[in-house]
């Protein structure tokens, strides 16, 4: 059958590790669709079906992995994704208002990308860190004691360190 | 394996050692209902529809899953369980979408399966739509002629472009059945021995007849005219519904073995007493033939007469053709008598005819196409007059009766929701008639009824769900009752409904009927924007000029041709697996209620847009999620075609990678246990 | 010559995102440039210590100093060098240090002490002894019997006796339902994914002490005979996870994991699992399915999974705090975690204390403390001195236990009186600012989103539970919303296939319970007492109290206030969106909230 799908290079490696290990098949479907979304930033239907071909697991039960876990993603985020926690602490401490604020300043519903591609966020469950409650995290760094300006100015930095960044390529 | 013993309601069972609950009590014919669980797949567990209680144990149990052990005590009945079951239904109902019935089902009287016969004619199976359609109307050829067709006013296919001529496929059932040589002749049960009287041949006794009579009771009417057929013969003219056609209908409803006693008139010739004494029970089916009362001074002179008494006349011959050549005559009243009043009076000859409405024509209750036809016949109509004086012989009159009219206005809204007419005060009009016939209203002849509870207007008192009257073996339906003269097919309807209630009345069962608990759903335009427009085929009717002179039938029936399109046409938007499902079969055992917690449905309409089975119909918005199609697939097809997508209270079933695996055998839809997969109709 | 001070930052990931690794990073390079002549001092990183209301936290030696910001790095570099510096404006209260000393530390006995990413530290706090014990001079009954001893219960929340599920993967035959091509064997599986919100003890000793937990492992694959673990560790704790692997490398290079640890025939190899994001896979069969790459559905027990369990053979599940507790038990005995603890509860308990309280943080105390003891004893009461009004344990499983119940006992007994539940142990302290029927609102949202969708009552109950607490919530609830709850709490609590649905009614049917009034006061009085339900709350401006600033019809985003300069001001209720900047702008608190 002729595949008209990407060549999905990256994953290459990974996949053929998968086809060595044929003693744990169906357990390393997770950390095989974790390690192409930390390749491609997302799960797209394309790859979604490369990688059932390649495994002989049929698509349906890969996609019913991927969509059951919120971890993965079926669409692509922005540059800088958000979880905000709205674990219990976090709510009585008054995580809906942070909530209020990203999407005022991003001006952007829940899982939806910025105009400017640069943010995503997501409210999760728990993140653990419920002492410095209500807490966000912004790629692997954790923000705590939120407050809405104080939010806001999170974000502001983040964007301005962005535009730095671009306008700098743009002079090199 | 070892035997064990286990107590099941009381019943000691032998079971092995292996065996789940379930199956030892399926083994005994226990019924425990579940949702998810098939013998050929992997215990699941899902829908806990199943669980049942267990001597000494806190929690319920899925007896789908649990193995029996040795002296477990299982009951299936109690309180807890019942409410278990009750629970499950009532959650999957709050959000699973559907119509169980289409809208043309709902509205009609009688409730027909009208999507059904449809799609028979469709297929060109008319035998088995007219025994679909008996089921219901055992006249479908004289109903279809003369319904005012309920079940068309509620057809979506309107959201389309126009409603599905139901009534008219349903008097081509009737036509073919009549016309075949051997017509449907249903199975009749064992003979009781039991004995029921109904009193009134028309519609309404000859329906309750037919039904009881299956149940191999023996059946008699006693009927005071000389031929049955009641308002049928009698109030609807021969140009809407021919004497034959009526005939050979009662005559296939004789045939099933009814006794027919005419010229038999309760308080003349018999007494509802006697009957009572005679018979196990009797139906009360009388009609309404008295004409009500036109209440304006006048009312009283010669040439001054009923609708009812005056179509009685027209129908028995006492009034000849040509009777009324040159006369002018007045029909006071709005509704489908009038306008049969109306209609007959043209034939009759009549130079003029008058009728006279207090409201507009828009509040007419008669049917739209029958104003139009009295109209295209030239009936003069008089809307916003009222009769408020009717005199004779005043000079310089031509005519013997002179009515004075007051001329009315609509005002605001009245109970009924239409405007209400108000006279102008000071505007009057008169007309000068050969004579006034009131057609305003009918009611029950109460003599011979005076043993019976009666509402303040004269109706007969029956139960609104058993029939029952204040004798317990006396049931009463039709114009007779309760809120008075309605449509055939309502008295059609309350006739097989009543026939249901005398029959578990004779076994000493609790009449009242068992609740129907369905789901329905609210559609729009926007649901059947994908249609193809296509018009409704219309029976073709003769030209006024023409129709007019004589009492033959106004129009004919469709040919087979016309039928088969016509009843393509129609959505089949009810359910097609309502005879199967087993979510409302349980939802009736255990009346368990739909909207218990609302319905809000969660969002499937992603499964709409990616790939779709081959010949398998997908409604997603029926799905329980009790995962069979998924097992299955995957556990005893070996293929993995359809899967879960999402988690929690979105969760949908969808296929993907049909292309590469799905081998198109339908074991998916054979095993939903809803409407939401099935074979596609072929 | 004096010795050269040890020095440490706390590197959880709370102290983290309170700024730790600047400090640390401040620190760590500051003394490396500056090549001393007289000393070398080391600075590691440690885990967390609990106190985390006071992160970021650095110990010189047995010096505390808490908040450390840039100018407090530099004030304590100056100590560590002998300076003249202010570093004291940092040191710890005493009355901050008492929290540590109300404690009784087993399973967080190294965290915030040791690091995590030294073995040798883990060593030298008498680490893989245990273990040593139990491989080289204990029998698998031995050991059993030792935890039997111990009266150690799951912590995870169930509170299952550990040793019976021991002795039953133990008894199991491994060669049960099998296929031929595979090789019979036992698995030890740790559940460390720790996902009720308000609980993050779990993290704090994966992150703080990875080694106590491997070593708990090592010692229950002995029992139950086992040579393979997976740790299934939640995707949101990367840190746990880097910790975890450097832990089991650094394990296999002096041979506590591998082929014949401690010289003896006993083989025990590890590997780590990161979940993906579900609630529901805390549950123990759940937890298998996403192992075996399936959707994290709960199945049906029995057959539990010490019968048939990860790859249907027979499996050893617990939690980390569990596991934590095990070397401690062997090197102590049994009996003298007995000592502690109640009659039906024994040993110690950690409590995450977040919410209303002042000192959040880790406490790890006896069981049978009362619930004051931890608020008020350890927690030092509530923020700004308010009212307690209600603790909420055991998460979305668990209740809110009212203020008046605070000398309950905490025990797994008494605690399930009161329809609240141990759980993992989250303690959200709660003051008169937090509506209750929010909470439980806002934890049915949270089971509702979590449900894997299996079984009707949870999929669909939830749901519907959590629909009627919304209109309760949003000002529309209706007369007979509290008994539909109460109908819909018990058929959900009878009918669900898993503890998930099972115990998702509890945080209704609690705040039902100790706060009926509150629900009546939504639905009937329209009216939320704790001024959080937006939909029934109303702002008014007191003219007495305003003077006039402009500044909240400024700020208002429904242009919903009117007023002319030095003008009392008005509220345009129709306009109003309810979202309280007036009050937050206003400097005169002239806005009042009814």
């Amino acid at each position: 059958m002729n595949c008209n799908c990407k060549n999905f290079t990256l994953l290459e490696p990974y996949l053929q590790k998968y086809e060595g290990d044929s003693a744990n098949k169906e357990g390393n479907l997770i950390p095989l669709l974790q390690k192409a979304q930390d390749l491609y930033g997302y799960l797209p239907p394309d790859l979604l079906a490369h990688i059932a071909e390649r495994t002989g697991i049929k698509l349906a039960k890969i996609i019913g992995v991927v969509t059951f876990y919120t971890q993965f993603r079926t669409k692509p985020a922005g540059k800088n994704l958000i979880l905000l926690c709205q674990g219990t602490a976090c709510h009585v401490n008054g995580s809906p208002a942070i909530e209020q604020a990203l999407k005022e300043e991003l001006g952007v519903n829940e899982d939806e990308i910025t105009d400017d591609g640069l943010f995503t966020y997501n409210n999760v469950a728990c993140l653990g860190c419920c002492s410095l409650s209500p807490v966000m995290m912004l790629g692997d760094k954790t923000y705590g004691n939120l407050t809405k300006d104080g939010t806001v100015e999170i974000l502001k930095n983040v964007r301005r360190e962005a535009l730095n960044i671009e306008s700098a390529e743009v002079k090199s | 394996m070892n035997e064990i013993k286990i107590t099941i309601n009381g019943r000691e069972l032998i079971g092995l050692e292996a065996q789940t609950i379930l199956e030892i009590a399926q083994n005994n014919n226990i019924e425990i209902p579940t949702l998810c669980h098939d013998k050929r797949i992997e215990i699941y567990g899902a829908c806990g529809i199943c669980a049942v209680e267990a001597e000494g144990s806190p929690k319920l149990l899925r007896a789908c899953a649990v193995h029996a052990s040795d002296g477990m005590v299982i009951r299936t009945d109690t309180e807890r369980v019942l409410q278990n079951r009750k629970t499950v239904l009532e959650l999957l109902l709050s959000d699973h979408e559907g119509d169980c019935l289409p809208p043309c089902t709902l509205a009609c009287p009688a409730e027909t399966d009208c999507q059904g016969y449809a799609a028979l004619v469709a297929k060109g199976e008319y035998g088995k739509a007219a025994e679909l359609v008996m089921e219901k109307i055992p006249l479908p050829a004289s109903i279809g002629r003369v319904c005012p067709h309920p079940c068309e006013t509620a057809c979506r296919r309107q959201l389309v472009e126009e409603p599905v001529s139901l009534a008219s496929l349903k008097r081509f059932i009737g036509d073919y059945n009549i016309g075949r040589t051997a017509p449907c002749a249903p199975q009749i049960e064992q003979e009781s021995g039991k004995h029921i009287a109904i009193i009134g041949g028309g519609p309404g006794g000859l329906s309750a007849a037919y039904y009881l009579r299956l149940k191999g009771h023996t059946v008699t009417i006693y009927e005071a005219e000389s031929r049955m057929g009641g308002m049928l013969r009698y109030g609807i003219p021969e140009y809407r519904l021919p004497d034959s056609i009526l005939q050979k209908e009662i005559d296939i409803i004789q045939n099933t073995g009814i006794i027919f006693r005419n010229n038999v008139r309760i308080g003349q010739d018999t007494s509802l007493e006697e009957l009572r004494q005679n018979h196990d029970a009797v139906i009360v089916a009388a009609g309404a033939w008295s004409d009500s009362k036109l209440r304006c001074p006048g009312e009283e002179l010669d040439g001054v007469t009923g609708g009812i008494k005056f179509l009685y006349e027209a129908a028995t011959g006492k009034i000849k053709p040509e009777t009324f050549k040159g006369l002018k005559i007045a029909v006071v009243g709005g509704g489908n008598t009038a306008m049969d009043v109306c209609r007959t009076a043209v034939r009759l000859g009549a130079e003029k005819v008058y009728n006279i409405y207090r409201r507009t024509r828009n509040e007419m209750p008669a049917e739209e196409i029958e104003i139009t036809e009295a109209e295209e016949e030239g009936v003069i109509f008089k809307n916003l007059t009222n009769p408020i004086e009717i005199s004779a012989g005043k000079a310089p009159a031509d005519r013997p009766l002179t009515i004075r009219l007051q001329i009315m206005e609509l005002g605001e809204p009245d109970s009924s929701g239409r405007r209400a007419p108000v006279p102008v005060s000071g505007k009057e009009e008169t007309i000068e008639v050969d004579m006034v016939i009131s057609a305003i209203g009918q009611k029950l002849n109460p003599k011979g009824f005076e043993e019976l509870s009666m509402t303040k207007w004269g109706t007969l008192i029956a139960d609104g769900q058993t029939f029952q009257t204040n004798f317990s073996n006396v049931f009463a339906i039709g114009d007779a009752t309760n809120d008075g003269a309605d449509i055939a097919v309502s008295a059609i309807g309350e006739a097989r409904k009543a026939a249901e209630a005398v029959n578990k009345f004779l076994y000493g069962q609790d009449v009242n009927p068992s609740p129907k608990r369905l789901v329905k759903t609210e559609k729009t335009a926007e649901d059947f924007n994908d249609r193809e427009k296509l018009p409704r085929h219309k029976t073709p009717c003769r030209n006024p000029n023409e129709r007019r002179k004589d009492s033959l039938e106004i129009n004919s029936s469709f040919t087979a041709g016309q039928a088969e399109k016509e009843a393509s046409r129609c959505l089949a938007c009810g359910c097609l697996d309502f005879y199967d499902c087993k979510l409302i079969k349980y939802a009736n055992q255990f009346d368990a209620n739909p909207v218990k917690y609302g319905v809000s449905a969660h969002n499937r309409s992603d499964v709409k847009n990616k790939e779709t089975l081959p010949n398998i119909t997908q409604t997603p918005e029926k799905c329980i999620l009790c995962g069979l199609c998924v097992r299955l697939c995957e556990e005893e097809v070996g293929e993995g075609v359809l899967g879960f997508v999402g988690r929690g209270f979105g969760t949908v079933v969808m296929p993907a990678g049909i292309s590469d695996v799905c081998r198109d055998c339908g074991k998916c839809a054979e095993i939903c246990p809803t409407g939401a997969l099935m074979k596609a109709y072929q | 010559m004096k010795t050269s001070p040890k020095i440490t930052v706390g590197k959880g990931s709370c102290g983290i995102a309170a700024g730790a690794s600047e400090i640390f990073e401040i620190l760590s390079n500051t003394i490396a440039n500056h090549a001393p002549d007289v000393f070398t001092p080391s600075v590691s990183a440690v885990g967390c210590i609990g106190m985390c209301y006071l992160e970021p936290i650095v110990n010189v030696d047995d010096k505390t100093f808490i908040k450390v910001d840039q100018k407090g790095a530099g004030e304590i570099l100056k100590l560590i060098k002998g300076e003249e510096n202010h570093a004291e404006n940092y040191e710890i209260r005493r009355e901050d240090l008492e929290i540590l000393s109300a404690q009784t530390r087993v399973a967080l006995q190294n965290c915030g002490i040791i690091n995590p990413e030294d073995i040798r530290e883990y060593i030298e706090k008498d680490g893989y002894t245990a273990a040593r014990k139990c491989v080289l001079e204990m029998s698998p009954e031995d050991i059993i019997a030792e935890i039997k001893t111990s009266g150690l219960s799951g912590r995870g929340g169930a509170g299952f006796p550990t040793w019976f599920k021991w002795q039953a993967a133990r008894n199991a035959s491994a060669g049960n339902s099998v296929s031929p091509e595979r090789k019979a064997k036992k698995y030890i599986i740790c559940n460390a994914d720790e996902g009720d919100p308000g609980a993050f003890m779990d993290r704090a000793i994966l992150e703080g002490d990875p080694h106590a937990m491997l070593e708990g492992m090592l010692i229950a694959a002995r029992a139950i005979g086992s040579d393979e673990g997976i740790i299934y560790v939640r995707a949101e704790y990367p840190l746990a996870i880097i910790r975890l692997e450097k832990a089991i490398v650094q394990a296999r290079e002096k041979n506590f994991l591998g082929e014949n640890i401690f010289g003896s025939d006993f083989n025990f190899n590890l590997r780590i699992k990161a979940g993906a994001g579900a609630f529901v896979c805390g549950e123990e069969t759940a937890l298998i399915a996403s192992l075996e790459g399936q959707r994290g559905m709960p199945r049906l027990k029995p057959p539990f999974p010490a019968q048939e369990g990860y790859r249907k053979m027979p499996s050893n599940i617990n939690n980390v705090e569990t596991y934590a507790n095990v070397p401690w038990i062997i090197r102590n005995g049994g009996s003298k975690f007995a000592a502690m603890g109640t009659e039906n509860s024994k040993g110690t308990k950690v409590f995450a204390l977040t919410g209303k309280i002042k000192k959040g943080g880790l406490a790890e105390v006896p069981m049978g403390k009362t619930i004051n003891d931890v608020v008020f004893g350890v927690g030092g009461g509530i923020q700004g001195d308010r009212k307690l009004k209600a603790v909420q344990m055991g998460g979305p499983s668990g209740g809110c236990i009212p203020a008046e119940l605070g000398n309950t006992q905490i025990d797994y007994r008494t605690l399930a009186q009161t329809g609240a539940i141990m759980g993992s142990g989250g303690m959200v302290v709660m003051d008169d600012t937090t509506c209750m029927v929010d909470m439980a609102r806002f934890f049915l949202d949270f089971t509702c989103k979590e449900s894997c969708g299996k079984c009707v009552h949870c999929r669909i109950g939830t749901r519907r539970m959590s629909e009627i607490l919304e209109r309760i919530c949003g000002g529309e609830g209706r007369d007979g919303d509290i008994e539909l709850l109460e109908e819909l709490a018990e058929n959900i609590k009878q009918g669900s296939l898993c503890a998930l649905g099972q115990t998702a009614p509890n945080p209704v049917l609690t705040t039902l319970r100790y706060f009926r009034n509150e629900y009546e006061d939504h639905i009937t009085g329209r009216k939320c007492t704790a001024l959080q339900c937006k939909a029934l709350l109303s702002y008014n401006i007191e003219p007495k109290a305003c003077v006039g600033c402009t500044l909240c019809a400024k700020k208002c985003p429904a242009g919903a206030i009117t007023g002319a300069v030095k003008v009392p001001h008005k509220i345009i209720h129709d306009k109003c969106v309810k979202c309280g900047e007036c009050v937050n702008v206003c400097k005169f608190n002239a806005v009042a909230i009814n």
